[in-house]
């Protein structure tokens, strides 16, 4: 790996979301307008809001970070660009982690602001300290973006890309305890919950927005959500390659 | 010109800058590259052409390394295609395969650092002599997106040639470019040749009628229905024969 050549590829992806406006304003806008299209929703239901509001920012901060991968990397293999990068000496580490450094930042943004609104706007009853829930949400969005990448391989165009979203969100959505607690699921989707990265992050997040548990309490949980992110890692670097 | 089974470019074998031996190549059923085998020279300028789907570009892509032959063998600089050769590989793909949104400087400038040109000023240096060479010095803070096709054309072989390599990989490089820019290219790639450099160029035979330059290209039949390799070696203007 080169530090110049990783910086270089991160360098680029900022610049080419920061020049486009337009994905730039979705990035911002659109997790706002569906969190206060849900969190708005629950307005007399201030207990219930409460109790999927953690699950709720787990799911979106996953889910557009996903999609944003997915949909540049694709674009990336279709029109040419990852091949031509592949012919240099460029190694599939600085890919990516440049990739994942590039978007970094506008995740982050994304996250921070899902959460601010989540806390301030929405005005959830909660406890915890938000940078320790911030941290559990960053590592939900590598995951995200190591996934993003991995999928982009099995799409053709990003019609297909958006067609895995019900794929990859909809079994999270109602198994990792967003919904419904895990322990409420019938048996054999507990199990199917278990293999799941957000089931881990909804755990986490839930355990110290609602029930006051420290970062050190759920170590547990995020050790395995960053497992998860370690394992889409190597996916993703299988599916980058010359051959 | 003499047409054979094993036809090679230039006076001996021991400098062969590319290597192919029967090599064979499928996309599931269906054979491309049916027994290919030849050696190009250092130096030497050598043309693949054919129709559309002839295997021009599968061919250029398993010289890159983009791939790996089902049968037979293929060297490159002496060894087998692999990333340890890139710096010294330029490749040129048939689609423009630029970054959109970034300026004609900001393209350039990332694939000379993903060559490993981390000296500031030293790329700088390169990249101001290749916008020269391929006439973009003044369209250099433009957005790839505001450029014509024939723009990005030669913005894309700028970023082939940044690293100054010892190899060139071009596919289709004159497509979509108008007789005089074709012309320039074809003198630009004859000035490579004379330095040292191996070009590689795949194409189909009517968007070279009007090169004027002297040229070397082999010419051989049957290696397989559609793709016709055109070579000689003599550096003499060649009539198109297809």
């Amino acid at each position: 790996m080169s530090l110049d050549r990783t910086l270089a590829i991160a360098t680029r992806i900022f610049h080419q979301i920061r020049r486009d406006h337009r994905s730039l304003a979705l990035i911002i806008v659109a997790p706002l307008l569906v969190m206060a299209l849900v969190g708005f929703s629950f307005t007399e239901q201030q207990p219930v809001l409460d109790r999927i509001s953690p699950g709720m920012m787990c799911v979106f901060a996953f889910f557009f970070t996903f999609l944003l991968t997915g949909v540049s990397f694709l674009r990336e293999r279709a029109q040419g660009t990852l091949e031509r990068l592949l012919v240099t000496p460029v190694g599939r580490g600085d890919i990516l982690v440049g990739y994942l450094l590039g978007f970094f930042l506008f995740a982050a943004i994304q996250s921070a602001l899902i959460l601010l609104f989540t806390v301030w706007a929405l005005d959830i009853n909660y406890q915890g300290n938000l940078w320790q829930v911030f941290a559990v949400l960053m590592v939900v969005t590598v995951v995200g973006v190591n996934l993003g990448i991995f999928i982009s391989v099995f799409a053709r165009n990003e019609f297909q890309v958006v067609q895995f979203i019900p794929i990859v969100l909809a079994p999270q959505i109602f198994l990792s305890g967003v919904v419904l607690p895990v322990d409420q699921l019938p048996g054999y989707f507990q199990v199917a919950s278990k293999v799941l990265p957000l089931t881990y992050a909804v755990g986490a997040l839930r355990d110290m927005m609602l029930h006051g548990q420290a970062f050190s309490d759920v170590l547990g949980d995020v050790g395995i959500l960053a497992a998860f992110a370690v394992v889409f890692l190597v996916l993703a670097a299988v599916t980058v390659r010359r051959t | 010109m003499s047409i054979d089974a094993n036809t090679n470019v230039g006076n001996g074998s021991d400098d062969a800058v590319i290597r192919l031996s029967d090599v064979e190549f499928s996309y599931g059923q269906r054979r491309v590259l049916n027994g290919i085998s030849l050696f190009i020279e250092k130096g030497a300028i050598f043309g693949f052409l054919g129709a559309n789907g002839a295997g021009k570009t599968t061919l250029i892509r398993l010289l890159a390394g983009l791939g790996k032959p089902q049968s037979g063998t293929i060297s490159v600089l002496g060894q087998s295609p692999s990333p340890r050769l890139s710096q010294q590989i330029g490749y040129m793909p048939q689609l423009n395969a630029l970054y959109a949104e970034l300026s004609v400087q900001e393209n350039l400038d990332f694939f000379a650092r993903m060559y490993g040109l981390t000296d500031r000023a030293q790329r700088r240096e390169a990249e101001e002599s290749t916008l020269e060479v391929v006439g973009l010095l003044d369209r250099r803070k433009d957005p790839v997106l505001r450029l014509s096709g024939g723009m990005r054309q030669r913005l894309s072989l700028a970023c082939a040639l940044v690293h100054d390599p010892k190899l060139l990989l071009l596919d289709e490089p004159t497509v979509g470019l108008d007789p005089e820019l074709r012309a320039s290219f074809w003198e630009h790639f004859q000035s490579l040749s004379d330095s040292g450099t191996t070009v590689i160029i795949s194409a189909i035979p009517w968007t070279m009628l009007h090169t004027v330059i002297n040229w070397r290209f082999c010419m051989r039949d049957g290696l397989l229905p559609r793709i016709r390799l055109m070579a000689s070696a003599l550096p003499q203007r060649c009539p198109m024969l297809l």
